[in-house]
């Protein structure tokens, strides 16, 4: 882990470590956070260039400590890695948001057990590996905020996203059994389950997928990633100090 | 502190237990020992020395004396 700022945590002040936020919802949900005065760990596969320049520049215009931790979610080596940098940092974490993903598609027939297991890896098996690191972290200091990124497509069906929805929807079972054994230490734990949002990710579904959301969708749009980082700041905040255990749709009315 | 005086006093405090009834104290044996003090106690063993433990051995943590052996292999002699 690599501090890319002077500035530091002080005592008192808000800590977040999210995954996948070099791009899409991670990236505004960093955005929003820094501009709350938050101080972030991010964690990435790769940090380039441009990516370093723009969380500096984030991180000096808000005077806040900005991180990059390096996360491979398909390697348990990766994740140890980064559980023992962050833990050892000692920074006081105030929230982690599990949100880096991948999107397969394919029927199930056309879909190897191998690719399934490796979309679970990565939406799945890596956010429980780095989570039940870090929340010794939430225990020690007796509260936190996990919020988990799952998907409408881990609720509702559509045909050939067999590994992916399946994939969300452990990662909603996940929130609901964290936010029970969790709470004894005063940790709420909640998911957001974002429809079709402008990102790469909307992309690589195809047009076909994109028009049947649409059809589906009553505000006929798609949400803007700054739409679902508003909704993880709201759920980390204390405004929702009572919501623990909650998959929150954010989906224009399907 | 020493190692010892540190080591008892995290079971003290996270589980409300007495230092004469350590020496044979085991997982369930007091109400305060069940899986959610169980956690408070490992987090309360890796601030004081300092390590992370892995996941096996906190579940591999049943009792007292079973804790002395596992800390060992972090390093911590009791
Ligand atoms: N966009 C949508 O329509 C939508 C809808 C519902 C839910 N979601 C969920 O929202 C989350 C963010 O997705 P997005 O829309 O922002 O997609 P995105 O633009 O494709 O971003 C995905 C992020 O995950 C990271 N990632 C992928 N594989 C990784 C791995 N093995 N290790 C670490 N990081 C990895 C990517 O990093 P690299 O740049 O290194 O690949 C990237 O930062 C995902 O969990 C996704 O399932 C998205």
């Amino acid at each position: 882990m690599e501090w890319i700022s002077e500035r530091r945590p002080a005592e008192g002040e808000r800590t977040m470590v999210i995954s996948g936020c070099n791009r899409g919802i991670g990236r505004a949900i960093v955005e929003k956070f820094i501009g709350e005065r938050y101080h972030v760990i991010a964690c990435v596969r790769e940090a380039d260039d441009v990516f370093r320049g723009w969380l500096s520049e984030l991180s000096q215009r808000e005077n806040v400590g900005c991180a990059i931790c390096q996360l491979d979610l398909s390697s348990e080596e990766s994740i140890s890695k980064a559980v023992k940098d962050i833990v050892s940092s000692k920074v006081k974490l105030d929230v982690l948001i599990n949100n880096a993903g991948v999107v397969t598609k394919g029927l199930l027939q056309m879909t190897s057990i191998q690719s399934i297991k490796d979309t679970f890896q990565v939406n799945f098996f890596g956010h429980v590996q780095l989570t039940q690191g870090l929340i010794r972290m939430f225990i020690r200091q007796k509260g936190g905020v996990i919020l988990n990124m799952c998907s409408v497509g881990g609720m509702d069906a559509y045909p050939a996203y067999v590994s992916y929805g399946c994939s969300k929807a452990a990662m909603i079972y996940f929130t609901k059994t964290m936010s029970q054994e969790l709470a004894p230490y005063g940790v709420r734990v909640n998911g957001i389950a974002p429809s079709m949002t402008d990102t790469r990710m909307r992309e690589q579904m195809g047009e076909e997928a994109n028009e049947e959301i649409l059809r589906r969708t009553a505000m006929k749009r798609v949400a803007e990633p700054s739409e679902v980082a508003n909704l993880a700041y709201y759920l980390a905040s204390s405004e929702s100090s009572f919501i623990t255990g909650q998959i929150v749709r954010i989906d224009g009315g399907m | 502190m020493a190692n010892i005086e540190k080591y008892n006093q995290a079971f003290i405090e996270t589980l409300e237990v007495t230092e004469d009834k350590l020496a044979t104290l085991k997982y369930h044996d007091v109400e305060a020992w069940d899986s959610v003090g169980h956690m408070t106690l490992m987090a309360a063993l890796e601030d004081a020395f300092d390590i992370m433990m892995e996941t096996e051995d906190i579940v591999d943590f049943s009792s007292y004396e079973k804790g002395k052996e596992i800390l060992k292999k972090y390093g911590v002699d009791l």
